[in-house]
C-alpha cells in the first residue's frame, strides 16, 4: 500500500509542535503520518536493508514518543520537529550499523577531513540532473556511499532538508555537513558517470 | 524520457509503509486508538491496539469513554486520525458485515475469555441460555460466572454477548441494557412471540420432522412447533422416548 505524503513545510511542523505541547498523546499520531514514509525510507537508504527499515522505524517513533514525555510542553512546543526525528532516525541506524557493520566496497577516500570547507548552499550547479531510468542506478550509488557521507547526501540532496537542519540531525558544524553532501555528490556523479548513465 | 534532480528521485522512490505500522508504534509507546462507528445500536466508541479491538461501547460520552477505558485498561485511548485494517474490519462487523475481527481479550481471565468465545460460536438468528455456554464448558454449575463474564464483555456486539439468555426464553442482563437486547436479537430474526408461547406450554425442547430435537432457540424452530412432523417435549427423556437424537447445531443435552 502506497502512502502518499506531501512534504512537511516548516510552518505546519510549528503547528504540529504547538498541538505536541498541547496534549502530546492525542496529536503523536499526527507526527507518526506526516513522517513515517520518510523516516522509514530514510532509514532504509542508511540500512541498505528494506525488510528492517520498517521496524527500526517504528522504533524511531517509539523513541520519540518516550523522549517528548520527558519534556515540558514549552520545550515540546519549540522544537525543530524534522530535524529532531532524523537525528533519532540517524542514531538508531548508527547503532545498527555497529551492531552488523555494512559491507567495506565504498569507493570514496575518506579520511575523515573535509576536502572542501565551505560551498554554496545556493542550489544550483551542484544539483544532479537525473533520467527517470537512471534512478535504479541512483540507489545503488547511494548504497556505496561510505557511512560517512551517506548521512549528509541523503539528507540534503533526497530529503532536501537545509545545511542548518542537517547540521543540527547530524549534530556536526554546518561546515562539514556541507562537505560530506557534496563529496557525496561527486561520488555519486562519479558512480553514474562510470556506469556511462 | 524527462529530466528530474535528485530531490524528485527522493519523492518518487519514497518507500511504502505497512499498513499496521502506526498501530505498531501505538503499541510500543502504551496508548490504544479509538473511533466511532455505526452500529445496531447507534454510534459506539471502538477502541483498538495492534493486538486487535479491546473495547466498544456507546458514544454517548466521549470523554465518559476515555476515562472509562483508563480505569478499567490501565492505558489511555485517544482519538484516532486514521483507520486501519483493525479499525475497518470492526467498522464492517458492526455494519452487519460477515467478516473477522481481531479481538484483543488480553485484560479478561482465562475463564472470562472462554466464555467470551463460546458466546462469539453463536450465530445470527439464535440464542443460547446461559446454563448451556456453562455446560459447553464443562462447568454445569457455573451459569451465574457465566453471566458475569459476559456482562464484562469489552467488546459486546463484536462478540455477540447478546445472544445468551435466559432458560425460560426472558433476556436477562445486557450492558446496554434489557430493551436493547431484547431488540437486537429480534432484529436478528428470534421470535419472541414464538419463544414464550412455547416456554408457556413447558416445552423444553422441540422436535423436528428429521428426527432430531433441538433447543427452542436454535434458530426459527419455535416458530414450527404446531406444524406437521414438530411438536413441543417437556424433557429429554420424551425425546429419548421418541428415539430422537440431539441436534449437533444447538447440542440441546449433555454429550
Amino acid at each position: 500500500m502506497a502512502v502518499a505524503c506531501a512534504v512537511a513545510p516548516a510552518d505546519s511542523d510549528e503547528l504540529l509542535a504547538g498541538a505536541l505541547a498541547r496534549d502530546l498523546d492525542a496529536a503523536f499520531e499526527r507526527l507518526v503520518i506526516v513522517y513515517r514514509a520518510r523516516i522509514v525510507t530514510f532509514v532504509a537508504r542508511m540500512l541498505r536493508d528494506d525488510a528492517r527499515a520498517e521496524d527500526v522505524a517504528q522504533d524511531v517513533f517509539v523513541r520519540a514518543y518516550h523522549a517528548l514525555r520527558t519534556y515540558p510542553p514549552e520545550r515540546r512546543g519549540a522544537l525543530r520537529l524534522r530535524s529532531w526525528l532524523y537525528a533519532i532516525a540517524h542514531n538508531l541506524t548508527r547503532n545498527v550499523f555497529r551492531d552488523a557493520p555494512p559491507p567495506s566496497d565504498s569507493f570514496d577516500y575518506d579520511d575523515g577531513t573535509p576536502r572542501v570547507a565551505v560551498l554554496d548552499p545556493r542550489p544550483g550547479p551542484e544539483t544532479l540532473v537525473l533520467r527517470e531510468e537512471a534512478w535504479a542506478s541512483v540507489g545503488d550509488a547511494i548504497a556505496e556511499l561510505s557511512p560517512a557521507l551517506r548521512p549528509a547526501f541523503v539528507l540534503r540532496y533526497v530529503d532536501d532538508l537545509s545545511y542548518d537542519e542537517i547540521a543540527h540531525t547530524l549534530d556536526q558544524p554546518v561546515g562539514t555537513v556541507k562537505a560530506s553532501a557534496h563529496r557525496g555528490l561527486l561520488a555519486v556523479r562519479a558512480h553514474l558517470e562510470k556506469n556511462d548513465v | 524520457m524527462s529530466e528530474t534532480n535528485l530531490t524528485d528521485y527522493g519523492n518518487a522512490t519514497r518507500c511504502s509503509v505497512s499498513p499496521d505500522f502506526t498501530a505498531k508504534v501505538f503499541a510500543g509507546c502504551g496508548i490504544d486508538r479509538y473511533v466511532r462507528a455505526d452500529s445496531a445500536l447507534g454510534a459506539v466508541c471502538v477502541a483498538w491496539g495492534a493486538g486487535g479491538v479491546s473495547a466498544v461501547r456507546l458514544a454517548a460520552d466521549e470523554l465518559a469513554f476515555e476515562t472509562w477505558y483508563a480505569d478499567r485498561f490501565g492505558r489511555r485511548v485517544v482519538p484516532a486520525i486514521e483507520d486501519d485494517p483493525i479499525s475497518s474490519a470492526a467498522r464492517a462487523s458492526l455494519r452487519g458485515d460477515d467478516v473477522t475481527v481481531p479481538i484483543d481479550l488480553r485484560d479478561c481471565s482465562p475463564f472470562e475469555q472462554r466464555v467470551l468465545h463460546k458466546a462469539a460460536e453463536i450465530s445470527r438468528g439464535n440464542a443460547r441460555p446461559y446454563a448451556w455456554v456453562a455446560r459447553e464448558l464443562g462447568a454445569q454449575d457455573a451459569s451465574r460466572a457465566v453471566g458475569n463474564a459476559l456482562g464484562r464483555n469489552p467488546v459486546p456486539l463484536l462478540i455477540p454477548c447478546h445472544r445468551v439468555i435466559r432458560a425460560d426464553s426472558s433476556v436477562g442482563g445486557y450492558v446496554f441494557g434489557a430493551d436493547a437486547k431484547r431488540e437486537l436479537l429480534e432484529r436478528e430474526g428470534l421470535d419472541f412471540g414464538a419463544l414464550e408461547n412455547v416456554a408457556r406450554r413447558g416445552f423444553r425442547f422441540i422436535a423436528n420432522d428429521d428426527g432430531t430435537f433441538c433447543l427452542p432457540t436454535c434458530g426459527d424452530v419455535a416458530t414450527r412447533v404446531d406444524l406437521p412432523g414438530y411438536h413441543g417435549l417437556r424433557s429429554a427423556g420424551e425425546a429419548h422416548a421418541h428415539g430422537l437424537v440431539p441436534c449437533v447445531t444447538c447440542r440441546p443435552i449433555a454429550a
